[in-house]
């Protein structure tokens, strides 16, 4: 006997997904996931990119996500804003966060206090860009260290994204690396992408990034 | 990659049909599509397949078939519609970047067949 039942296989995660999306609708707020490998500066660019949000009167909070460790939070919380850690697991947990763990980490926040909360996901460039978090829009975080080559090797990662960041361009001096060519093979993956060259040490390009972000808080 | 989590997934999915629709039987097949896009590896799904099912009587015989969904876009510049191999989004005919993505997305349990 066949039994016809064309269920997709992640529509846990799709939906609850789905259903963050409309509380952060109806209460205002914009989610953005970013992503990276480990050590591309994710921290380090909220860290700049954050008090120039608050500049322009934008209340923040953050979602950070790590397998184990308070160190990431502990430094977003220097900056004065709500932050909720989650620690998959303390002895090698998940490798991504999904939106079962997102959804809960959003009452950490007080919607009439909060505009526009970042999700730190996990330092990992494969797994985070296969499940939703039920972010508005993704943003991969690449550095001058890594390798022009990246985009291609993790397609799917680089696909899911609005926004690249290219950091570290102050120790382009130092390095043999074509950020032309990095550029080249983000575009070949995900034509759409909106790319920015910065620096979370010195500052330099922040300001692009800033002016993004709020564009995007403001369509949304 | 987690090809386990999506194994028990599949599991989970049929024995809630079975559930709902008070089925009795072994379950013989279960047909399951993946878009090219989920790059899932046929092995490592089949290696969590039979982990996931081999302590269950209704499940341990059942045979997980896997198919592939290509990969088809839509170019927004020339209407030209192709499968792509490879992750490279850009038309072959005008290199438009403005590639629309028809199927390829999709991972779900199609059906199954039970005794």
């Amino acid at each position: 006997m066949k039994i016809q039942v064309v269920r997709n296989v992640l529509e846990a995660n799709d939906r609850l997904a789905g259903e963050i999306r409309k509380r952060n609708a109806k209460s205002g707020i914009l989610l953005l996931n970013i992503m990276s490998s480990p050590g591309s500066g994710k921290t380090s660019l909220l860290e700049k990119l954050i008090p120039l949000l608050q500049e322009d009167g934008l209340r923040i909070g953050v979602i950070e996500g790590d397998i184990t460790t308070m160190c990431d939070a502990e430094r977003i919380a220097k900056l004065d804003i709500p932050v909720s850690q989650i620690n998959t697991e303390p002895f090698g947990g998940d490798c991504h966060l999904g939106s079962e763990v997102i959804m809960p980490a959003l009452d950490h926040f007080d919607p009439k206090e909060t505009d526009l909360i970042f999700i730190e996901n996990v330092g990992n460039l494969v797994c985070p860009a296969e499940f939703d978090t039920g972010a508005n829009a993704n943003i991969v975080v690449i550095s001058t260290t890594e390798g022009e080559d990246k985009p291609l090797k993790y397609p799917l990662m680089f696909r899911t994204c609005r926004l690249a960041v290219i950091n570290k361009v102050d120790l382009l001096p130092h390095l043999d690396f074509n950020i032309d060519e990095l550029e080249q093979n983000i575009r070949r993956i995900q034509p759409h992408m909106d790319i920015f060259r910065v620096s979370a040490r010195t500052g330099e390009g922040i300001a692009a990034v800033r002016d993004w972000v709020e564009k995007m808080h403001i369509k949304a | 990659m987690h090809e386990l989590t999506i194994a028990q997934n599949i599991v989970n999915i049929v024995q809630e049909e079975i559930a709902r629709q008070n089925l009795l039987g072994k379950v013989k097949l279960i047909r399951f599509k993946a878009g090219k896009m989920n790059a899932i590896i046929p092995e490592s799904l089949q290696f969590g397949f039979a982990a996931t099912t081999k302590d269950s009587a209704a499940m341990r015989d059942a045979v997980l078939e896997i198919e592939e969904i290509p990969l088809k876009v839509r170019c927004g510049s020339c209407r030209r519609e192709e499968i792509i191999d490879e992750p490279q989004f850009i038309c072959s005919q005008c290199g438009s970047g403005d590639l629309e993505i028809l199927s390829g997305k999709e991972m779900f349990v199609d059906n199954f067949e039970i005794e």
